[in-house]
């Protein structure tokens, strides 16, 4: 690029140089349509070509807004005048007109209008670039075969002069010229620009647009004199470029002539076009940022800023209230230019105060002179609040917010804003409702991380597996109803001969229960070795238990001791459901009586507590389980119940530990088939071999 | 989910019966709950539980009965149970219930079985 620029550069100078030596050697010689006329033209149309390009990328890569840009018109415009005053101070002879024709007096003649000419070339493409930008803006269908039009006709106005001397007229000349200032006309009504402006920018465009207008016009006024060189010099130079520069000069002096006066008529409006502007982009970042602001806090602070930029507030401050329906505690999250102690001065009133009218009424509350109305003039007077606007947040009816605005004249806030800041806090409860839900369901993830690691706690409390013994064949199972269950069994080896089983259930079920699960299994580890005795072991279990169990709950237990060598089964019970054993000459349950363990202290438990024994023979087999079982229900709602469980058991007692448990639960299962609910189970087998 | 209902009838001699209609789970307890509060409120503390049409009773409801005897016999009466079916029966009866409180065929029974009001 910049390569490209230096060659374009060279070319353009290079070639007005060789216009300018032609011109020299020529001073005295009507060159007439001779082969060195037409070489001096391709020289001018290449070097003003290159100037052409040359400036369109220099203009692409600066980048300039639409009212530097008509700055820059102004300037160029500037500059070409001081260049024509300060030459026209310099000494030289200027032209002697023969047959038409012009012939320089002296070298300076040629020299100046050169350089005159070249500057005047290069001012009407920087005009003619500017204004296209100004012209294409928000373009329609038409608006650029327009400017086309125009910028053909003036080019082919220009170029008919080629084919006539320098001080004679055209007719093909004169029709283009015609045409070109048609689409001069047409062109100029393009000045969509203007209303896009800020106020700010209008007012330079003003400025900019007054200055191009006039600038143009001393030019045009100075091509126009008779006894000046302006006309004649560039004539010399090139009779094509003057068409051009003139016809570029009349443009730019209508367009800009038009588009200072467009801008005087939108002067009144600009600043009602520029509060338009800024709710718009203001709603339009609010939307955006719901999606993105979670946190109540920030969104607060955004909320109150792009208020104060809306509708130009003194200060703004925006509460939550925190909990739905309650009014009384206020959540103050975010306030400008106010302090907290000014805000609750302002507020204060008790249920008459202006926040309670807001609260109970749901609507926007507007106080034009706050000295004056009756709602707050016990207030005591705050400097810089003098108008007061106040607007719910409203979410299903129920106020969830409050924003309030203040300024410092009376009659501050007009019904365009209560208009905009309704909608606006429309927007900002959304995002308020948005931020809690996510709010809340991150609250409920990290409950289910929870339960996740209580399930994951109450597995392991189960033994990870049986022992295994020649004489007795074990076999367990629980499966929970929910992720955290009520239901624990465990085993422990009180010494050589004994083995301890426990089954129980845990009142309550989630994280509740699993707690009093993992203290059940710290007191059996401990008590079961200490105490063999299954009645002396639940006694010392329902003390330790008693005191620290919440008293509406308790946990059934059933604990038992097997001698793994005689056969010798003692069991206790403390509220459990009952053991079913089935042997060749027997098949019931065993029900020792007993409370649950931590409904009571001491001696009502410690008299009531009974142990039953039975010896276990070959082929004998005894099942622990939980309430799940027996009080599964059908889809008819009948209970499982204790008949089934020992005809499936007895059907099954000639197979292995493994195989029974399978077969009750596959029974179970059978039974609540529809039901596709059903309680914790937990069944525990023991078969003498 | 099974509905459950309490309803409050008065009866000779400052007792209250309270007849539990339904199935009385982890759900349904807080109706139950509130029934007892209520009379521990009114200081009403001479109550019969009829279950005649308590069909299903689970270890929540029963947690509920071990709420409030404590609060009652400190206060000289007293939570009597009557007309259970067998199956709920059975349920108060694995976790021992009949040791602590007094269950009965009929409600008169029970009724007979609190002193005469002072």
């Amino acid at each position: 690029m910049r390569l490209k620029k230096i060659l374009l550069l060279a070319g353009a100078f290079i070639l007005s140089v060789a216009v300018f030596i032609l011109n020299a050697a020529t001073k005295n010689i009507d060159l007439d349509t001779s082969f060195l006329q037409h070489l001096r033209t391709l020289c001018n149309i290449f070097s003003f070509g290159a100037i052409y390009l040359y400036l369109q990328i220099v203009k692409r890569e600066k980048q300039r807004g639409i009212v530097q840009g008509i700055g820059s018109v102004a300037v160029f415009a500037g500059i070409f005048l001081t260049i024509y005053l300060f030459i026209s101070f310099l000494p030289w002879k200027g032209f002697e007109t023969r047959d038409l024709t012009l012939f320089p007096r002296d070298y300076q003649t040629i020299l100046f209008s050169s350089i005159f000419s070249i500057v005047a070339g290069i001012y009407s493409i920087v005009t003619l670039l500017y204004i296209k930008d100004l012209v294409l803006y928000k373009r329609k269908k038409a608006t650029r075969r327009n400017f086309i039009v125009l910028i053909a006709s003036l080019i082919t106005a220009s170029l008919s002069q080629l084919f006539s001397k320098p001080l004679e007229d055209s007719v093909v000349s004169g029709i283009f010229t015609g045409i070109a200032v048609l689409m001069i006309v047409t062109n100029s009504f393009r000045l969509a620009w203007i209303a896009y402006l800020p106020r700010k920018e209008k007012i330079y465009s003003l400025l900019y647009s007054l200055l191009s207008f006039f600038g143009f016009l001393v030019i045009l006024i100075v091509f126009s004199q008779d006894a000046g060189w302006a006309e004649k010099g560039i004539h010399y130079y090139s009779p094509a470029l003057f068409t051009f520069v003139q016809l570029t000069s009349i443009f730019g002096a209508v367009y800009f002539g038009m588009s200072f006066s467009s801008t005087l008529f939108h002067l009144p409006t600009a600043e009602a076009f520029d509060r338009k502007q800024t709710e718009i982009s203001s709603l339009h970042n609010l939307s955006r940022l719901i999606n993105q602001v979670f946190d109540l806090k920030d969104l607060a602070e955004t909320a109150t800023k792009m208020t104060t930029e809306v509708v130009q507030a003194t200060s703004v401050w925006l509460e939550i209230i925190p909990t739905e329906g309650s009014f009384h505690k206020s959540g103050l999250m975010s306030h400008r230019n106010i302090d907290e102690q000014e805000i609750n001065v302002l507020l204060s009133g008790g249920d008459k105060s202006v926040r309670m009218i807001v609260c109970q009424t749901k609507k926007v509350l507007m106080i034009d002179d706050m000295s004056s109305d009756k709602r707050t003039k016990h207030l005591p007077k705050l400097k810089k609040t003098s108008s007061l606007l106040i607007v719910p947040l409203l979410s299903h009816q129920n106020v969830i917010g409050i924003l309030y605005a203040t300024k410092e004249i009376e009659y501050g806030f007009d019904q365009d804003d209560v208009d905009i800041l309704s909608g606006f806090a429309d927007q900002v409860a959304i995002a308020i409702e948005n931020a809690r839900l996510i709010e809340r369901s991150f609250e409920k993830e990290r409950l289910q991380r929870e339960l996740m690691l209580a399930q994951e706690m109450q597995k392991r409390l189960l033994p990870q597996e049986l022992p295994v013994f020649d004489t007795v064949d074990m076999k367990a199972i629980s499966s929970p109803a929910l992720e955290v269950g009520g239901d624990y069994y465990d085993i422990v080896r009180i010494n050589d001969r004994l083995v301890g089983i426990v089954i129980g259930d845990v009142s309550g079920k989630g994280v509740g229960a699993a707690f009093y699960m993992a203290e059940v299994k710290g007191i059996f580890q401990s008590l079961a070795k200490i105490f063999p005795s299954p009645s002396a072991f639940m006694i010392k279990a329902n003390e330790a238990l008693v005191t620290s169990i919440d008293k509406r709950s308790f946990i059934s237990l059933i604990y038992s001791t097997i001698d793994i060598v005689t056969g010798e089964l003692i069991v206790a019970r403390a509220g459990h459901c009952p053991m079913l054993y089935i042997s060749s000459t027997a098949k019931e349950y065993i029900r020792p009586q007993g409370l649950g363990l931590g409904m009571r202290t001491g001696k009502i438990f410690d008299e009531t507590i009974e142990e039953k024994k039975i010896m276990m023979k070959s082929g004998d087999v005894c099942v622990f389980y939980t309430d799940g079982v027996t009080e599964s229900r059908s889809s008819d709602g009948d209970e499982f119940g204790y008949e089934r469980l020992l005809d499936v058991v007895d059907a099954n007692k000639h197979r292995t530990a493994e195989e029974i448990k399978e077969a009750i639960i596959q029974t179970v299962w059978q039974y609540t088939d529809a039901q596709g609910y059903h309680d914790d189970l937990t069944i525990f087998v023991v078969k003498w071999n | 989910m099974s509905e459950f209902k309490v309803t409050i009838r008065p009866r000779d001699n400052n007792i209250h019966v309270l007849e539990l209609k339904g199935y009385l789970d982890a759900h349904t307890t807080p109706v139950l709950e509130d029934s007892f509060q209520k009379m521990l409120n009114e200081k009403k503390y001479r109550l019969i539980v009829n279950c005649k049409e308590l069909s299903y009773i689970s270890s929540a409801g029963l947690g509920v009965f071990m709420a409030f005897i404590e609060d009652v016999r400190a206060n000289n009466g007293d939570i009597k149970m009557s007309d259970m079916s067998p199956k709920v029966f059975n349920i108060f009866d694995l976790l021992g219930f009949p040791m602590l409180y007094d269950i009965v065929k009929l409600e008169e029974e029970a009724a007979g079985k609190f002193e005469t009001a002072k």
